[in-house]
């Protein structure tokens, strides 16, 4: 019995089976108060106003600035810049850096639209350059190609972690080895790793690292921004304004030190109350217990889906290699249709698509596919359910 | 062809439940780039097909194979009735606002909008009363002789004849609407007494010494007549009250009413009433239509005056 399920209000009564987790993840009730709290008890500004109700909240955020800077294991609370989402951490830097034309930036060809559009922007507006690193036959990364694109106009390299396409992580540590040998900075995508494994910012020595708040049990619209100080402090703000000057002339400003300059206007502070529970939360479940429950889950969807006449799973075949994730697709069978009786027979809610990940499904000629993402709270029996009710769905397609 | 269907069938369900309004609008999107020669790109097929077939499964697994494989011919099918459902309701409005039945001028068939057939109910001329089975195309004042039979005469070309019975429900339902439509337009009319009953049989030849007696005072007998009870009616010495009370002298209306020549004359009009096919009463023609049954007031209104009734 995962008696964690309890925490959970939409799991509590099995109501669906919910393996959208990539997606975004459901939250528990600690995050849910969290947020209710600051709406009922303290709904107030911070860092601006002087009563006791703004200290709070500014205390409050900032406990949760401390609480995500020690899971991350960085240096100092100030590395973390609150942000809306991955997408707008990836953009943060990606306008902020400081990039000219002939710049070279390295990505893979699995990228999310968040880590490949910014960059086609910046070749249009500024003139740089990106260059994609094509997956190996098995779409894990191929490190020899990625070796032989580094050079010394390589000034970032910009990966997705884990892959939301079919759950593969590329070997992070040897990719930043490398990129810094090159004199390159990297920034990874984080938002499908840091809510499965054990991220250790120092230990990677990672340069940037972004992920969202929504996919670990946070609220929607929360995410992060991990920097070495030393680098933040060079950054140019993205965007400007409000809360991110310590003062202002009719002619000048003065910006605030990282990460308040990057953080501008008056913040979702109820998310990041809830972020901070959220992370909290994570730190009691343990990064041991969700590894073990995904892998579980996907060597069963895995070895189930492998009897399915004609169906293609993405990536390696070793559900160890995909993390929670399972991707797969029919031939000849439309993945949204899958998607949506599998809703309407079961209540079972899966992703079906292309996973913002366009680019990778007309490079492979593939319409798009069906994915099944786990995590900790779901169960064998709904992997059960799954699998029954998606072999009968797939009988009379 | 689907969204096409769904676009009709959601727009009316959503008449009633505001969570189909949303769906019809994706419908009608769906529409619209069709008519506009754009592919339908929507998915609203796709993934109406998904929940139709995904609700089905969870019922029969052969249904749904079933719906999903020829799903595209169903929706053509289901097209297919819907407009045809669509012209015929639509037909059958327009015939029952026209006709006061569904189903067309002295049709019988069933209709929504008047289950009991009400405004085609007759007397029949056997008798018993009820639906008429006779044949409602062959009823006209064709070769007729209206000239011997009660009439008001004006200088309209308009022409209102009524064939009733005193004693049939039918006609006297129908016979203060008739009296409306002379009193409320210039019209010339004429009235016939055709018995269904044998019990106002009696009333031909008093009706026809009546009329050649005073035919003024014959409207007044006719009115008194369709208002009284249907069993005083068959009582001669209750009739014989209300000429009096009219001012008729009755004895010279009983006298001629026994008479040879007033036996000929009722037979002369028998014949005459009888050219006209008349199956059930009431049956009232105007300006040469004839409407069989108790019609709606202004069924009558609309066919005397034609295009001037809009």
């Amino acid at each position: 019995m995962n008696t964690h399920r309890q925490d959970f209000p939409l799991l509590r009564d099995c109501k669906v089976v919910y393996f959208d987790n990539a997606c975004q993840t459901l939250r528990p009730k600690q995050v849910i108060e969290a947020i209710n709290e600051y709406y009922q008890d303290y709904p107030a500004c911070g860092g601006r106003s002087m009563h006791h109700l703004a200290a709070k909240v500014t205390h409050k955020c900032e406990e949760a600035r401390s609480i995500i800077s020690t899971f991350l294991h960085a240096k100092r609370k100030e590395e973390i810049v609150f942000t809306r989402n991955t997408t707008e951490g990836i953009n943060l830097v990606a306008h902020s850096l400081g990039l000219k034309a002939g710049d070279i930036v390295i990505i893979s060809d699995k990228e999310h639209n968040s880590n490949l559009i910014p960059w086609q922007v910046l070749r249009d507006k500024i003139g740089i350059e990106y260059k994609i690193i094509y997956s190996k036959e098995d779409n894990t990364f191929d490190l020899e190609a990625y070796k032989q694109a580094l050079n010394n106009r390589v000034k970032l390299v910009s990966l997705g972690f884990t892959s939301n396409l079919d759950g593969v992580t590329i070997p992070a540590n040897e990719i930043i080895t490398l990129a810094h040998k090159a004199g390159a900075l990297v920034l990874l995508d984080g938002a499908q790793a840091v809510p499965h494994r054990k991220i250790d910012v120092q230990d990677l020595d990672v340069d940037f690292l972004a992920f969202s708040g929504h996919k670990m049990l946070g609220p929607s619209g929360t995410g992060v921004l991990y920097g070495k100080y030393s680098l933040l402090t060079k950054l140019d703000p993205f965007m400007v304004g409000g809360d991110t000057v310590a003062s202002s002339t009719y002619e000048t400003h003065e910006f605030l030190p990282p990460p308040e300059k990057f953080e501008a206007g008056l913040q979702d502070y109820a998310g990041i109350i809830g972020l901070g529970a959220a992370v909290n939360y994570l730190n009691t479940i343990g990064f041991e217990f969700i590894e073990q429950q995904e892998q579980m889950l996907n060597k069963y969807i895995t070895t189930e889906l492998k009897t399915i006449s004609g169906l293609k799973i993405i990536g390696p075949s070793d559900p160890k290699e995909r993390g929670g994730i399972c991707s797969f697709y029919i031939p000849g069978k439309d993945h949204h249709q899958i998607a949506l009786m599998l809703d309407e027979t079961s209540k079972i809610m899966i992703r079906s698509g292309q996973h913002c990940v366009h680019s990778w499904f007309y490079a492979h000629q593939i319409p798009g596919s069906v994915r099944a993402s786990v995590y900790f709270y779901n169960t064998m029996n709904e992997a059960e359910v799954f699998i029954r009710e998606l072999k009968k769905v797939v009988s009379i397609l | 062809m689907f969204c096409i269907i769904a676009f009709i069938v959601l727009s009316i369900i959503g008449i009633f439940n505001v969570s189909y309004r949303e769906l019809a609008k994706e419908a009608y999107e769906c529409v619209f780039r069709r008519i506009t020669f754009r592919p339908c790109n929507t998915g609203f097929k796709e993934k109406m097909q998904a929940k139709l077939v995904g609700k089905l499964l969870t019922k029969s697994v052969a249904a749904a194979r079933f719906l999903n494989k020829h799903f595209e011919l169903l929706a053509w099918l289901l097209f297919i009735t819907t407009v045809a459902s669509i012209f015929w309701t639509g037909k059958g409005l327009f015939n029952f606002y026209m006709y006061g039945s569904c189903n067309g001028l002295n049709k019988s068939g069933f209709c929504a909008l008047d289950p009991k057939g009400e405004n085609n109910k007759v007397s029949q001329t056997g008798g018993s009363c009820g639906t008429g089975e006779g044949d409602e195309s062959k009823v006209t004042l064709k070769g007729v002789d209206l000239s011997l039979f009660p009439s008001q005469k004006t200088d309209s070309k308009d022409e209102v004849v009524l064939i009733g019975c005193y004693s049939c429900d039918y006609t006297r339902k129908a016979y203060p609407l008739v009296k409306q439509l002379i009193s409320e337009n210039k019209v010339n009319y004429t009235f016939a007494h055709y018995p269904v009953k044998e019990e106002t049989l009696y009333l031909l030849p008093i009706g026809y010494c009546a009329y050649k007696q005073d035919p003024d005072k014959f409207w007044q007998l006719n009115d008194k007549l369709f208002a009284s009870e249907k069993s005083d009616i068959a009582k001669k010495e209750f009739v014989d009250t209300i000429l009096k009370d009219i001012g008729y002298d009755v004895e010279a209306i009983n006298s001629c009413s026994t008479s040879p020549e007033t036996n000929s004359a009722v037979v002369d009009r028998r014949i005459q009433l009888e050219k006209t096919s008349v199956y059930g009463t009431p049956l009232v023609f105007i300006n040469g239509k004839g409407l069989v049954g108790p019609k709606p007031y202004r069924v009558y209104e609309r066919i005397l005056k034609g295009w001037r009734f809009w």
